[in-house]
């Protein structure tokens, strides 16, 4: 019998809750010069995995804070035994640097099972299995490849990134799928490339014809810039312009990427059983919600981040559906492998996000 | 706060409604926690008993649900708070969730964390860099200086091209400024020549007790009071670690943000980041300005004309003119430094 049924993710969580948890996080973080940001960061991941549920069942985070605080000591003493390396010989610490970017994909591996071994929804995890020499192929070859044709085979690298992200992760015994064709991928790709350029463009004629009279003069000032002559005025005017144009060309051009991006690996996934996913998220929207947050918790010193986050959440699982191929029910857990901390703290502290955003 | 009805209902009759879920299956199981004459047991919609007794675990983050967990067999989660702190009695970390209740107390934690900050700021990024500094070995100071200077012969210096004469007129200078600098905390002073074009006149003390002086500063300011107020402002910067101290300073800072970074939302952690930059910058312009008050005193004893530094940095505006705003860089302006050092001058 083929009876399938879709459901919108639901969020549950509010800013009113979510602001109580998180300043205490950050009182007991700052009390503790730092230490408890390890709990605090799993409560914070706790109260979001479980106020996001699927017809009724939810997610849930297991980690607990001592596996991140170990891992993120290691992570740390690593980060400050290689920079002390490099102040007391610069050259044998330039060469374990790059020893040590061997290592990262594997990192990059750890981390990404991490998290989802530490995921669980409808109380099973989840779990995912890297490969050493896929992950250098397709988060450091591939890019570098793409580098070499300016970057227009870009959507060919993000398929292959998304295809090994989705395709190796499990929900129990249950595997996941990506079949995409590369079109959506390009189509995000160059309607974020169109809107850089035709902004850009409209940008420069503009602010050059109102200020400078015509675009010959700021070019002109441009190079005296270059020539370290006078940087007072024509630095400050050169960096008003620079931050005008990465508010309305460059970031506007990263959330309408985002958007469709995300919208064409949902279409893409799908896990053993025939359950797939839809994402509706839409640019304008998502943009709208991206600045409105930012200027609203710049305002407010970072007293609205809460709020902020609630709303990008909310918006986030509202835009989500998954379809279900008979029930969700029947899918079995697998035997609890052993997972370290330690790549998780390392993306964490490099600010390396593999994940694709949900 | 605990209501006492809460404690009294601990062994009351009643029951919550939640689902379960067994051991390793997704299979959602509608069920409910209940207490009757027969005791505590999680029981199936058909009213079969799907296990017995209290929950191993419960857990509870604030505006969530409460999930327990039934030894290895079961989980069950409701949310039913209240229904559950009446069967059960509240449970054990209920300090840290009703403090972090919707309550006018927040302000209070709000107030705490701006506090937390600005005492961490003022006072315990100094404790650490202080404590670690303290923990530094001596041989550890004298290797960075030993390896900086191989990587920089390897990629940024020359043998030096200096006349016999012009290198014993320095260390003439050297070994008078010396005998009247500050203690060096790592070992004895020692002067190097190089040739480095690319950093012009110039001169740098490595935290050890090393100072580099390029060929282009003796070419270009052959005057034995000028480098006499060099060499008594690099000497400076040892006695008093600077340079040490920045590395464990920005150390530090990164430290304390990466590990907050997830909470503070990135916004706020750009905001941290570009702060903390600015923030050492100014830490470093300090010790520059502390740099050339101790020079001064230092050429001044041994017997130099303190004022003729100022010359220097009037020569060097001329030259390359003056680098940027203040805010955006290492070293107090040139024109401050003139200011300061004629004043101090006049004051020896
Ligand atoms: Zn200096």
């Amino acid at each position: 019998m083929d009876t399938s049924e879709t459901f919108q993710v639901q969020f549950k969580g509010n800013a009113q809750t979510y602001f109580g948890i998180w300043i205490v996080n950050l009182l007991l973080t700052i009390v503790t010069f730092g230490i408890y940001s390890a709990w605090a960061k799993v409560r914070t991941k706790k109260y979001f995995a479980q106020n996001t549920s699927i017809d009724g069942r939810r997610f849930d985070y297991h980690a607990t804070g001592k596996q991140i605080l170990i891992g993120r000591l290691i992570v740390g003493g690593g980060y400050i035994a290689m920079n002390v390396l490099f102040s007391i010989a610069p050259i044998v610490g330039g060469a374990l640097f790059v020893a040590f970017m061997f290592a990262v994909p594997y990192l990059i591996n750890r981390s990404i099972a991490f998290n989802a071994r530490m995921t669980s929804f409808s109380g099973i995890r989840f779990g995912f299995t890297g490969s050493y020499w896929r992950a250098v192929l397709v988060y450091f070859v591939y890019p570098f490849l793409s580098l070499l044709t300016l970057y227009l085979t870009m959507p060919f690298v993000s398929r292959a990134q998304h295809r090994y992200y989705v395709s190796r992760h499990r929900y129990g015994t249950a595997q996941f799928a990506f079949d995409s064709k590369v079109g959506p991928f390009y189509k995000a790709f160059l309607l974020a490339v169109a809107w850089v350029v035709g902004i850009s463009v409209v940008g420069i004629v503009v602010v050059a014809a109102m200020i400078f009279g015509s675009p010959a003069v700021m070019l002109d000032l441009l190079s005296a810039e270059a020539d370290g002559n006078d940087l007072g005025i024509g630095h400050i005017i050169g960096m008003g312009l620079f931050s005008v144009l990465i508010l309305i060309a460059i970031l506007p051009a990263g959330y309408i990427y985002q958007a469709y991006l995300r919208n064409a690996v949902y279409a893409g996934a799908s896990v053993a059983g025939g359950h797939s996913f839809t994402s509706v998220v839409k640019p304008a929207k998502l943009l709208w919600i991206a600045l409105s947050n930012a200027a609203i918790v710049v305002v407010t010193i970072g007293l609205m981040h809460p709020w902020a986050r609630v709303r990008m959440a909310r918006y986030m699982a509202a835009s989500t559906y998954i379809t279900v191929e008979g029930s969700m029910d029947g899918i079995v857990g697998e035997e609890q492998e052993k997972v370290s901390a330690l790549g998780d703290a390392f993306t964490d502290f490099e600010g390396i996000d593999v994940d694709f955003a949900l | 706060m605990t209501l006492p009805s809460n404690h009294y209902g601990q062994n009351n009759f009643g029951a919550v409604d939640g689902y379960a879920y067994a051991a390793q299956l997704s299979t959602r199981v509608s069920a409910r926690l209940l207490r009757d004459a027969q005791g505590l047991r999680l029981v199936d919609q058909a009213g079969e008993t799907l296990c017995t007794g209290a929950p191993s675990e419960r857990e509870r983050i604030s505006g969530g649900p409460c999930l327990m967990t039934f030894g290895t067999a079961w989980t069950f989660d409701t949310d039913d708070i209240q229904g559950v702190e009446l069967l059960l009695g509240p449970s054990d970390d209920d300090w840290l969730s009703s403090l972090e209740v919707w309550h006018p107390r927040l302000f209070a934690v709000v107030a705490g964390c701006l506090i937390g900050v600005l005492i961490i700021w003022k006072w315990g990024l100094d404790i650490l860099v202080a404590g670690a500094i303290a923990l530094t070995p001596t041989g550890f100071v004298s290797t960075i200086d030993t390896g900086n200077l191989a990587a920089m012969d390897r990629f940024l210096t020359a043998p030096t091209e200096l006349s016999q004469s012009d290198q014993d007129m320095v260390r003439d200078i050297f070994a008078a400024i010396k005998d009247h600098a500050p203690y060096a905390p790592y070992g004895d002073y020692t002067l190097e020549f190089r040739k480095a074009d690319v950093i012009g006149p110039n001169a740098f003390a490595l935290p050890g007790g090393t100072v580099v002086v390029t060929d282009a500063l003796v070419n270009d300011f052959n005057d034995p009071n000028i480098i006499a107020g060099i060499l008594g402002h690099e000497l400076a910067h040892v006695s008093e670690r600077h340079s040490l101290r920045q590395l464990y300073r920005s150390l530090s800072v990164y430290v304390l943000i990466a590990m907050m970074a997830g909470d503070v939302g990135p916004i706020l952690e750009d905001v941290l980041l570009e702060g903390s930059a600015l923030a050492s910058l100014a830490y470093s312009r300090d010790h520059e300005a502390s740099a050339d008050v101790i020079g001064i005193k230092t050429s001044h004893a041994a017997g130099y004309d303190p004022a003729a530094l100022a010359e220097f940095f009037e020569q060097l505006t001329e030259d390359y003119g003056e680098s940027g705003p203040e805010w955006m860089s290492t070293h107090p302006s040139n024109a401050e430094r003139i200011e300061t050092i004629k004043k101090l001058a006049a004051e020896q």
